[in-house]
């Protein structure tokens, strides 16, 4: 019964990877892994073993229907949610956890502070600190958290506004900003304190239409300069563009994975045909 | 209305409404102080803190504050603790008003959207540092108003420290009706010191409220 065949890893996962160009650094360790990751509300399990490794600049999408997990995944990558069973090595570090023997003990607020130093978050609804302007929600953590001296901070601070097109909002209270730029503003914050990898989740879904290019530019732009990227996305024509990989989830597991090119064009499983065929008909 | 007899009164009265202004700064102080760990308790994650300072709470607020201020002058002594009227009242009046300080601090925190403070964990701040960054500024600002009526409710309490002898302005206008049959007069003057005190309080709070609105 050993010799029954489990679903076929999509092979684009494997060439998707090795086709990308050769680069200086060989044998790359891995900036995530989890395997076998497990969520449960409740009663209510909404992942069952989830499986992803995302390779140092890569981007990932993750894409399904809503409620698919997608966002938890995300969330138990960052640790903002505990992890029921399972793993997750941030650059080989595990998160959330510490190994004594063979059991897990929760690991420590400091630990974990420290594991995931290297993550930058984006969320749907911004959570820009309201009292502050955007150059300090940008430089707070910097002051805070790195300890740099005020002009320093507000050097960096304004530098990644820039980044993001917002120079000239510096001083501007959040209420004062569109979504379009508090979202720009968000993941300014998350840069100044240089993640090697920037999680996504749902970043445009909150916005008005004329407003989502502005923040996908952004972010497209952070993709070329080889930023690691795993974002959770309604937004088909950013996976199918940006994406080095598209992972289709639905019903707290990994459908299908692959590049983008092959995903779209050739999805194999029904469930992503189905999920496609929706997609096609409404975007009509 | 007898003229002669409020400037013959005057130092007595003004003596009065110092009492009275230092009387409820020290207890707002006190309450105010007190009143941020019991907030932070009652949502604690350790099961003795929530229930000490939730007991702590509703013993507080199901007590008229006259009885909190007799147990602690009169009934002290009989389990050893002496206290002098003065700092008797501002233990009472502080400690009493702690309880509803306490509420208000505690609908502050909670109306700061969690997501702010997963946004803070994940720029690596420390449990403290979201405190000190993120919920405290943004409590101080929801709870300006509530906290302010708080404290013109605590002012008008401080006219039961009369009662435990402590010679603020109620105590002044009782003194001086005793000694001159005189009700009109005394009670009036005090009771436009009280709308005084309590208008500045309101003004000034009304000033901060204005420069701390976050709209660009």
């Amino acid at each position: 019964m050993s010799a029954r065949t489990a679903e076929p890893m999509p092979a684009g996962a494997q060439s998707g990877m090795t086709a990308r160009p050769p680069e200086a650094k060989p044998a790359l360790q891995p900036m995530i892994v989890a395997k076998g990751l497990r969520k449960s509300f409740g009663a209510r399990q909404v992942l069952h073993d989830v499986d992803l490794t995302v390779l140092p600049s890569e981007v990932v999408c993750i894409i399904g229907p809503s409620g698919s997990g997608k966002s938890t995944v995300l969330r138990c990558l960052a640790f903002l949610e505990r992890y029921d069973d399972g793993t997750v090595h941030i650059e080989g570090d595990l998160l959330g956890y510490h190994e004594v023997g063979s059991r897990r003990m929760p690991a420590s607020d400091r630990r974990v502070d420290q594991v995931r130093a290297s993550l930058g978050m984006v969320f749907q609804h911004f959570h820009l600190w309201p009292h502050m302007t955007a150059l300090a929600n940008v430089t707070t953590a910097l002051r805070v958290v790195k300890r740099m001296p005020r002009t320093e901070a507000e050097a960096q601070g304004r530098a990644m506004l820039a980044k993001v097109g917002l120079a000239d909002r510096a001083d501007a209270y959040p209420a004062a900003l569109s979504g379009g730029q508090k979202q720009r503003v968000a993941i300014a914050r998350a840069l100044a304190m240089q993640p090697k990898a920037m999680l996504f989740d749902e970043p445009t879904s909150a916005l008005d239409p004329e407003l989502v290019g502005e923040v996908l530019a952004v972010m497209k732009h952070l993709a070329a300069e080889g930023m690691t990227m795993v974002v959770v996305t309604h937004e088909m024509g950013f996976a199918a563009h940006v994406a080095d990989r598209v992972v289709f989830m639905d019903a707290g597991r990994i459908i299908e994975q692959g590049p983008p090119s092959e995903l779209f064009s050739n999805p194999k499983s029904e469930r992503l045909q189905q999920f496609l065929a929706t997609w096609r008909e409404r975007s009509l | 209305m007898d003229v002669a007899l409020l400037v013959q009164y005057g130092p007595a009265i003004l003596s009065g409404l110092l009492m009275t202004v230092q009387v409820c700064v020290l207890a707002g102080i006190l309450a105010v102080s007190l009143a941020l760990p019991v907030s932070l308790a009652v949502s604690s994650p350790l099961w003795l803190l929530r229930v000490a300072a939730r007991t702590y709470i509703e013993i507080m607020r199901g007590t008229p504050v006259l009885i909190v201020l007799f147990l602690l002058y009169y009934g002290g002594p009989s389990i050893g603790v002496r206290l002098d009227a003065l700092p008797a009242g501002v233990l009472g009046l502080g400690c009493y008003g702690a309880a509803f300080f306490a509420e208000i601090f505690r609908a502050g925190f909670q109306s700061i959207p969690k997501g702010q403070i997963e946004a803070a964990r994940m720029v690596g701040m420390t449990n403290l540092q979201i405190m000190r960054q993120i919920k405290v500024p943004q409590m101080l600002a929801l709870i300006l108003p509530p906290g302010t009526n708080q404290f013109i409710i605590l002012v008008k309490e401080s006219a039961l420290l009369s009662i435990i002898t402590v010679a603020e302005l109620t105590k002044t206008a009782t003194q001086m009706a005793n000694e001159t049959f005189a009700v009109v007069e005394p009670y009036l003057v005090i009771a436009l010191l009280y709308w005084l005190f309590i208008e500045i309080i309101a003004q000034t709070a009304a000033k901060i409220e204005e420069r701390i609105r976050w709209q660009g």
